[in-house]
């Protein structure tokens, strides 16, 4: 028996949580404790549940069994509505703002204070005001979508703050951010608690935890792992906390045997993209065998555009891409990748997905136009034999004819990963351009991913990565070029990598000579 | 024909009377289906609804000869049709595309059905009373604009006064931003407290409405007699309707009147011209339309989660 | 096991559904419920005249459900399937109607093939928009349906009609345009064949050929068919055109094997029918074949029971849509409750 706790410093309690999303157990009877006035982080990774948790305190998930207690009452949080009476507010890490309306407008809606018309101007000098309090300020009259992902950050802690919070849920709010405006986030977080403020920091890097939280409750496959203080404890005790055994590092740094050969050529490639303005201007850079180059940049500063420029899916509106010395600049899709180029997308469904068919299929997808033999004709006989070997060289959870849709992120990255490497191994320029192949996969996947461009710049291939991901590239790439709004600003070698420079040049600081 | 007589013709005040007369079952669908599409549900099923709506109306004005009730009893016919697709969209989560292009089949059957079960087969083709053209005092006489806008029907009013009162509600009011949060991020307004699921079942009621009203409009002010064929693609047309307007309701009267004008240029053409067959005439008005397609998607941005049921658990 | 049970009771729900609505349509028009089924059954099974005009008219439902599903699964709607079998029909009439005087048996193949042809050209204006300038495809197939309608009452009206006649019709194709009855005391026609013909050959160039597989990818998720390299504009200007043709060839069946002229009023809605056709099979060959078969035997029954009851032709419009609207609501209350 627990009863209702004490008053003293306990604010919110979490107790024997649990969540089942069909056959999956998301949650196991997790709970933790969160304190008046302290940050309190929420450590695990990807797929430990942390954002289900958080998402049931928010009363967007509905628990299947479990209790929560505020200030030591037990409170019923069955919708949205009853999270924001008692004055939780969350961040989502994929943010919930309504693109095309105006930053004022994201706060305010829900809580427009008059039942029938918008008094805009009224509410904007609140809102206004309250982002000067803590630093939040914005452009509120700009839609959203035309503002930076920091700043579309800063609209979704003002919509929670402006609801009046005493509990605030952030969700890895420091992904999208560089290391320069992650801390002084971080900076101001600290500054709220210190007037009250209790704040739940979910996150998978450990070095933050330590750095600026004071407790962390690790979470692994659905239950919470156990409560420390920052102060108590170490980077290597969390990692097992998290992981539940030691894992090494498997991706080592590839070996640096660089040839002069170049596979990819990008000569001053300038892309146009909205409202005219270009979204990649004259990049230049080029890739040779047995490469890792790797591109840094803040989300929504080109990469999109760059990547699909390269691989063919976006014009090119000045500028040349040699593919193996191969003028391919207006060469279709189809015809780069029978070259040997391949990619693995960032929107692994939107772009990379065959969702209701089979795992085989997908495996062919793509292959099927360089398989030789076979012509016109398809035998799905021998598209399910070729598929066992991919399947279980990579582990794939699953059966060839398992729809690719039924399948875990993780394990559809795998099937996408397969296939590129299929392709690339089909053509004589083999390069693979990857984007944020990693993102929202456990350290598992991550590894062997990692592992598997590794390999691809091992057997003298090349490879693009392009990640929001700093730590990833510093570890992977040789070189890690910075794009800032569309322009390649730095093309830095392995001995300048250091991740304040970087984050310093991905928000526009000009690169030292 | 001179080039003079062109002019004229083109701009031929009964022309443009015409004109307005055709463009408000257009605008009274197209701003149903515009209600609807902003909060996210997409109805394809309008040419069967107005159908429905159209027999509906006909048959109990016929029967009871009261205006109002006829326009009611079709209100209230679409709007069992509308909450049988938001039910199927809002709450079984079905493809909306689907379930739209089937109401439209059984709404043209449905519609067709209930003609000949109160009808029967006859010869004479029943006909009722339209609404009378009423004339506003004063203005009806300024040259041009009076006639053109100033002697319709009441319903014709009623839609161009609507066009401004839903641009005003979309614009200035809360329920208007909801509406349009919900149309582009349903899961961003449900963590805000508001009931999504709601909204978009009131939009589709309301929506339901207005394109039962623009189907009873078409015997009740224009034809006076049902007919299969009556709707005659005006419901598809109410969808590019809304996309032409890109979802506001100002540019979407504009695309009614487009629309329109072709319409009753292809009426006033038959009268003056003997030359050309009736029916290639009569192919004009779609004609149209498909070359208006091509150019209708460029730069269109629909709402984001048009089509797309909410699911407020589902795992991202 | 307890699938396919849930797949029969399924079904037999949705037909339960359909004729229960049959049945309070007969009982409002005071007629026998009961003898009314029997009459449906009897007139679209019971008799060999019966059965076939059952497989008369499964020919266009099977070819216009094809035609439907085939674009379906290219993840594209062709509404304008109507539109496609008056081209197929004006076509094939056209070629009939001008090559009169030559009396060669190759006739009525040539102008099926035309008739074909005729599907396929007016649906390359869809295909083509859709391809290379991303224009909806329903909305272009919906309007142009229209414009074929406001053809075909011209040309029955108008050059090629049959003056004596006093309606929208053409005059009668020579005979060496016609093509053979199966059983001419029965009354049905070899349409049905080059239908089913049509079905297998849509499953195998589906599920045997890379092009198929193409189509199938494309209809699962197009940006990836695309990042993979495959040329999707041209694979969506194919699909459509294929799926035109379908419908080309039953308006051809329709001129050459059943009215051996073109008349206006040709598809009595064949084509929203094979919407429904098309999505109660899945879009897949088999389950269409199935489907346009059980809404043949709700056509020509419904019809029996227009003789007899006074029940309107549309009756049979609303019962496939209930049908197929309560196959949607199961599914859909299925995957809710999962």
């Amino acid at each position: 028996m627990s009863g209702p706790p004490t008053r003293s410093t306990e604010r919110l309690r979490l107790e024997a949580i649990s969540k089942r999303f069909g056959a999956t157990i998301a949650l196991a009877e997790a709970g933790f404790e969160v304190r008046a006035g302290e940050i309190h982080a929420l450590l695990g990774e990807n797929g430990a549940g942390k954002t289900t948790l958080m998402n049931v305190l928010s009363g967007l998930y509905h628990a299947d069994a479990g209790r929560i207690w505020l200030d030591g009452r037990p409170a019923e949080i069955a919708e949205p509505r009853d999270a924001i009476r008692h004055r939780i507010g969350m961040v989502h890490q994929h943010f919930e703002l309504i693109p095309p309306l105006t930053a004022l407008e994201n706060v305010i809606i829900g809580q427009e204070g008059s039942t029938l018309l918008l008094r805009r101007e009224r509410q904007a000098r609140g809102v206004a005001a309250l982002a000067a309090r803590f630093g939040f300020e914005v452009d509120l009259r700009a839609p959203v979508a035309a503002l930076g992902l920091a700043d579309q950050q800063k609209v979704e802690i003002l919509k929670a703050i402006f609801r009046g919070v005493d509990i605030l849920i952030l969700d890895e709010p420091t992904t999208v951010l560089t290391p320069q405006e992650a801390d002084a986030l971080l900076r101001t977080l600290r500054t709220m608690a210190s007037e009250g403020l209790s704040v739940v920091f979910i996150s998978h890097k450990i070095h933050e935890v330590l750095g600026h939280c004071d407790r962390a409750t690790v979470m692994r496959a659905g239950r919470s792992v156990g409560t420390v203080d920052a102060s108590a404890t170490t980077e290597q005790a969390l990692v097992e906390m998290m992981i539940g055994e030691r894992v090494a590092r498997t991706a080592a740094p590839a070996e640096r045997e660089v040839d002069d050969t170049v596979l990819l050529r990008v000569d001053d490639v300038t892309v146009a993209g909205r409202g005219g303005l270009p979204a990649v201007s004259h990049a230049r850079f080029s890739i040779g065998r047995g490469e890792v180059v790797g591109l840094a940049g803040v989300d929504g500063n080109g990469q999109r555009e760059l990547v699909e420029a390269i691989v063919g899916l976006r014009r090119v509106t000045g500028g040349r891409v040699e593919l193996g010395g191969r003028n391919v600049t207006t060469t279709a899709v189809g015809d780069r990748l029978a070259q040997g180029l391949a990619y693995i997308p960032e929107d692994r469904l939107g772009d990379g997905a065959l969702p209701s068919m089979s795992v085989a299929e997908n495996l062919f997808l793509g292959v099927h136009r360089l398989a030789r033999g076979g012509g016109l004709t398809y035998r799905p006989a021998a598209i399910r034999a070729g598929a066992a070997a991919p399947v279980r060289d990579y582990a794939i959870r699953g059966t060839a004819t398992t729809p690719l849709g039924m399948l875990s992120g993780g394990n559809i990255q795998k099937v996408l990963i397969a296939r590129a490497l299929a392709v690339a191994g089909h053509g004589d320029t083999p390069l693979v351009v990857a984007h944020n192949p990693t993102r929202g996969l456990d350290v598992r996947t991550t590894e062997f991913v990692r592992r598997c461009l590794v390999d691809v710049s091992r057997r003298r291939g090349g490879v693009f990565l392009v990640s929001s991901d700093l730590d990833e590239l510093m570890q992977l790439a040789h070189r890690i070029l910075v794009l800032f709004r569309g322009a390649i600003v730095a093309d830095l070698p392995s001995t300048a990598f250091d991740a304040y420079e970087i984050g310093r040049l991905m928000t526009g600081a000009a690169a030292r000579a | 024909m001179s080039a003079s007589a062109v002019v004229t013709l083109l701009l031929d005040p009964e022309l443009w009377r015409l004109m307005l007369t055709m463009a408000a079952p257009l605008v009274l669908a197209g701003l149903g289906e515009l209600v609807m599409e902003r909060s996210g549900v997409l109805n394809v099923g309008v040419e069967g609804m107005m159908a429905v709506a159209a027999a509906v109306a006909f048959l109990t004005m016929l029967k009871t000869g009261t205006l109002l009730g006829a326009a009611a009893a079709a209100m209230a016919a679409t709007l069992g049709l509308a909450v049988v697709l938001g039910y199927f969209a809002i709450t079984l989560r079905s493809a909306q595309l689907t379930v739209g292009l089937c109401l439209f089949v059984f709404g043209t059957g449905l519609a067709s059905l209930l003609y000949r079960l109160v009808i029967g087969v006859t010869t004479a083709t029943p006909t009722v009373q339209t609404l009378p053209r009423l004339a506003v005092p004063g203005l009806a006489e300024v040259p041009f604009l009076g006639t053109v806008v100033f002697t319709q029907n009441a319903l014709v009013y009623l839609a161009l006064a609507l066009v401004p009162v839903l641009a005003f509600l979309l614009v200035e009011t809360s329920l208007g931003l909801r509406l349009r949060a919900a149309g582009e991020n349903p899961r961003a307004l449900d963590t805000v407290g508001v009931n999504v699921r709601a909204l978009r079942y009131g939009a589709v009621a309301v929506g339901g409405l207005l394109i039962g009203l623009a189907g009873a409009y078409l015997p009740l002010a224009v034809t006076g007699a049902y007919s299969d064929g009556i709707v005659g693609g005006r419901g598809w047309i109410a969808l590019m309707v809304v996309i032409f307007g890109r979802w506001q309701p100002g540019w979407a009267l504009v695309g009614a009147i487009l629309f329109a004008y072709t319409e009753a240029l292809q009426f006033k053409l038959a009268l003056v011209t003997k030359a050309v067959p009736p029916q290639v005439l009569l192919m004009l008005p779609y004609v149209v339309a498909i070359v208006v397609l091509v150019r209708l998607y460029q730069g269109a941005e629909p709402p984001r989660a048009l089509g797309l049921p909410y699911e407020r658990e589902s795992r991202l | 096991m307890r699938n396919a049970l849930a797949e029969i009771a399924k079904y037999a729900f949705a037909f339960a559904v359909a004729a229960l609505a049959g049945a309070v349509l007969v009982a409002v028009m005071r007629g026998d419920v009961l003898g009314a089924y029997r009459t449906f059954v009897w007139s679209s099974l019971g008799t060999a005249g019966g059965f076939a005009q059952t497989l008369n008219k499964m020919c266009p439902l099977l070819l216009g459900g094809l035609a439907v599903g085939l674009a379906l699964r290219g993840g594209y709607f062709n509404i304008g399937v109507d539109g496609q079998i008056y081209a197929g029909a004006i076509a094939a009439t056209g070629v009939a109607l001008a090559l009169e005087t030559v009396a060669n048996p190759a006739l009525a193949p040539f102008a099926v093939v035309v008739g074909v042809l005729g599907g396929a050209a007016f649906a390359a204006i869809p295909a083509v928009l859709r391809a290379w300038w991303s224009v909806n495809e329903i909305f272009v197939t919906v309007m142009l349906n229209f414009v074929a309608v406001f053809l075909t009452e011209y040309l029955t009206t108008g050059p090629w009609n049959d003056v004596m006649a006093g309606e929208a019709i053409t005059r009668l194709i020579p005979d060496a345009a016609k093509l053979p009855m199966l059983s001419v005391r029965a009354g049905s026609h070899v349409g049905i064949f080059l239908a089913l013909a049509s079905a297998v050959l849509v499953w195998l160039v589906l599920e045997r050929t890379r092009w198929g597989f193409e189509v199938r990818a494309l209809g699962d998720n197009e940006r990836a068919a695309r990042v993979a390299g495959i040329r999707t504009a041209w694979v969506t200007a194919a699909v459509l055109v294929a799926s035109g043709a379908l419908a080309g060839l039953a308006g051809a069946i329709e001129v050459t094997a059943l009215h051996h002229r073109l008349i206006l009023g040709l598809t009595p809605g064949y084509g929203i029918m094979a919407i429904l056709i098309a999505v109660l099979g899945k879009a897949r060959p088999l389950g269409i074949l199935a489907a346009s078969f059980a809404m043949a035997i709700l056509l020509v029954g419904s019809d029996s029971l227009q003789r007899s009851v006074g029940l309107p032709a549309s009756a049979a419009l609303v019962f496939q849509a209930l049908i197929v609207l309560s196959v949607l609501f199961v599914d859909a209350k299925r995957s809710v409750r999962a």
